[in-house]
């Protein structure tokens, strides 16, 4: 087995509310290798958001406890610079309420994780391949007739899919999704998850696969993914780790 | 790249930042409105501080300067001086028709060097008209009607058509309508006569009208045209000591009114020939008693005989000079060369000490007083506009409250402290410079256009902020400087963006996960 490109190392993540430390993750500990798609199984306040926020590099986990990492750099190590630059490129997030900018298009909220990424000159002279991805991406999943829509304008799946394709437009190794099908009725969820395995797939047989995290508190959708990581109050359920999905 | 257009789409999509661009408006059209009135009321008054003074003004007002024609040549040799001439200044009082009586500020002149100095020729006020004003456009200003055919020759021979009446104001002088010669007279300012000249709020001056439907200069009552309108001025000369002699008194015509604009001086001084004023006040040449005649014996014959008081011949005195500058050289260093130059005349001539000074320092209490007063306003104002700054700041923090999540956004996109940062401060900046350019824009239309918009208070409400009588000038200031304006709207840019600052930072130090999960 190839060695992983994200690991969680005995993470534990406390918040403090008011004067009280609540702790939400108690060592936990998962990997993910290329071309992967895991999902993160939990009842709600089990702490997998958490646990994606710490892949994603949103957040850290408690001083020395623990560590996430990334092609074997330690992202408690990286500096804010090197942090900012593994989420615009190494990570892509699909978060359950979508999160599109509201004054944004459709186009220029798939663009915009380009735009940070790349900067006023790096952005102007990549401009029209850019646009040319961005908007494959949306022909992909099905929005190329919706472009200079915003986001107000469009459906709960159709924001998720722009978000989705958001996340794609920088080609990150790991695409981080938190209960991407949370908002959306069953059938629209299907759809979702069916448009997340085409672009999985749309390499071909011989590509590899894009990685895929994806947090759900849903067996069904899980059972999507290659294997299942279980967390119950904070902890890595015993041997769901290593156990493939069933 | 992100940066600029969330910028261009939070400013043109949402009615907070239009308030905070409103508020930034508002503020840098008030401190500019204020700036440019108050500091052209400066401007006007420093200016105004040259009428009827020119650049330097040698004072002796004891004993005067005798032989002053001697160091006028002298100054006027000087390449540093352009032109130099005499004048008494005195105090009188003026009789004015209508039983109206008024102390005035007497000069005695030389029309034609007085002008070189001074620009009096620009002041007189009547005077043909050849476009009317265009705040007159019924044409109701006299000075826009020659005499009417039928009137024309009468107006020849009394000399009374508007060239004629400029020229005798320029000489000083009036057509005696009984003998048709030319008489001495005076020039005084236009609002001296305030009862037969009505400032109309266009600016122009309306005489009394002796018909109703008034068409030519016979119609009106003017001062230099009516046959009645003659004033008696009275001085008081003084000794050398100071002691009053007998009042002198004489009644006089009026060659023409003169208008400087600035009130001070156009209702409170007059104009007179120098050589009358030297008359009047006992300032001519003159042959004078300096002893007294008595008896005494002749050595020869041993017999008692008279003698006569000793006198002398005194040349004429005038107690001020004025010097104008010539072209490049600066007043201060004028003063000091005419110094110089009159320490050495008063030396030849056994002349008194006279005081030499710019005009503006004549003047430099009063100026000194205005620039404190108009400090005094701009740093009140200016603490007025810092709300400005509080105002920009609570919008922004709200609306950094309300795209909390949009920051959440970015941040999980990739984008560093420094690029929200940024965001919010650049925006700030974009409201800053909108809010400025109209509130530039505002204030410019607005001082433009303060004299329309005063007239129309006046006559719509019936108020009268702006009164001569109190701000010496019968007009507002209406000039934007453009350095001023420059800098005023660069205040306002600064102040938008020091108002966006804290909630910038605030943005860029949000907890990325808190901000996205901020309902």
């Amino acid at each position: 087995m190839t060695a992983p490109i994200l690991q969680a190392k005995n993470v534990h993540k406390t918040y403090r509310l008011g004067r009280v430390d609540v702790p939400v993750l108690h060592d936990a500990s998962m990997q993910v290798h290329p071309g992967e798609w895991v999902a993160i199984l939990g009842a709600s306040g089990s702490g997998k958001s958490t646990l994606m926020h710490l892949l994603g590099g949103l957040d850290r986990p408690d001083p020395k406890k623990g560590s996430v990492v990334y092609e074997g750099r330690d992202l408690a190590q990286m500096s804010a610079r090197e942090l900012d630059q593994y989420r615009a490129s190494a990570v892509g997030f699909v978060f359950q309420s979508y999160h599109l900018l509201p004054e944004l298009n459709v186009l220029e909220n798939v663009l915009s994780g380009a735009m940070v990424r790349y900067g006023r000159f790096g952005y102007a002279a990549r401009k029209s391949t850019l646009r040319s991805r961005g908007e494959g991406l949306l022909d992909a999943m099905g929005l190329a007739h919706r472009l200079g829509h915003r986001p107000v304008e469009l459906s709960g799946g159709e924001r998720q899919r722009v978000a989705i394709a958001r996340s794609l437009i920088n080609e990150p190794a790991v695409l981080l999704a938190d209960e991407p099908t949370g908002n959306l009725d069953q059938k629209t969820g299907d759809a979702i998850l069916d448009a997340v395995e085409k672009l999985r797939d749309r390499g071909g047989e011989d590509a590899a696969k894009q990685t895929i995290v994806m947090v759900t508190h849903s067996r069904e959708v899980a059972k999507r993914a290659d294997r299942l990581v279980e967390l119950v109050d904070g902890r890595v359920r015993s041997g769901s780790e290593a156990a493939g999905v069933s | 790249m992100y940066q600029a257009l969330l910028t261009r789409r939070y400013l043109t999509r949402r009615i907070m930042p239009l308030l905070s661009a409103l508020a930034v408006c508002l503020s840098t059209a008030m401190v500019l409105t204020t700036w440019s009135v108050m500091g052209g009321f400066l401007q006007v008054l420093l200016d105004s501080g040259k009428t009827f003074v020119g650049d330097v003004k040698i004072h002796q007002p004891s004993r005067g300067m005798q032989h002053y024609d001697k160091l006028i040549e002298s100054l006027e040799a000087d390449p540093q001086v352009a032109r130099a001439t005499p004048v008494v200044e005195t105090f009188g009082v003026l009789s004015l028709p209508g039983d109206v009586t008024k102390p005035i500020q007497v000069l005695g002149i030389e029309p034609e060097s007085y002008n070189a100095v001074t620009g009096y020729y620009d002041t007189l006020h009547w005077r043909a008209l050849e476009k009317p004003s265009k705040h007159d456009p019924d044409q109701t200003d006299p000075r826009l009607h020659p005499p009417t055919p039928e009137n024309q020759d009468r107006a020849d021979r009394l000399e009374l058509t508007w060239p004629k009446i400029l020229e005798n104001g320029m000489n000083l002088r009036r057509i005696d309508p009984r003998t048709l010669e030319h008489v001495p007279a005076m020039v005084p300012g236009i609002e001296v006569s305030g009862h037969v000249n009505q400032r109309q709020p266009g600016g122009w001056y309306l005489p009394q009208p002796l018909v109703d439907n008034p068409v030519d200069i016979f119609d009106w009552y003017t001062m230099p045209s009516h046959p009645r309108a003659k004033i008696t001025l009275r001085v008081l000369p003084l000794t050398d000591s100071g002691h009053a002699v007998e009042m002198a008194s004489r009644i006089m015509p009026v060659a023409n009114e003169f208008r400087t604009g600035n009130y001070v001086f156009d209702n409170n001084l007059t104009i007179v020939p120098l050589a009358l004023l030297q008359d009047m006040m006992h300032m001519d040449a003159a042959e004078r008693v300096i002893g007294r005649g008595g008896i005494e014996i002749d050595p020869q014959t041993g017999k008692e005989r008279i003698v006569p008081p000793r006198t002398v011949v005194e040349p004429a005195r005038v107690n001020t000079v004025l010097v104008s500058a010539a072209p490049g050289v600066a007043v201060n260093d004028l003063r000091d060369r005419v110094q110089e130059i009159y320490d050495a005349f008063a030396i030849e001539n056994r002349m008194p000490d006279a005081s030499v000074q710019t005009w503006e320092q004549i003047n430099a209490g009063f100026i000194g007083a205005v620039k404190k007063e108009i400090a005094l306003v701009l740093v009140l104002f200016t603490f007025i506009s810092i709300t400005a700054v509080f105002l920009v700041l609570s919008i922004f923090w709200s609306m950094v409250n309300e795209k909390t999540r949009d920051i959440g956004i970015l941040r999980s996109l990739g984008a560093s402290r420094a690029g929200i940062a940024w965001l919010w401060l650049r925006y700030g900046l974009v409201i800053g410079l909108v809010g400025s350019a109209l509130g530039g824009l505002l204030s410019y239309v607005i001082v433009r256009n303060i004299n329309p918009i005063h007239e129309w208070l006046g006559s719509a409400f019936n108020v009268v902020v702006w009164d001569p009588k109190v701000y010496y000038f019968t007009e507002i200031p209406n000039k934007v400087d453009p350095t001023t304006m420059m800098i005023v709207l660069a205040g306002g840019v600064l102040a938008s963006a020091l108002g966006a600052l804290v909630p910038s930072l605030r943005a860029a130090f949000m907890d990325p996960v808190r901000a996205l999960r901020y309902e």
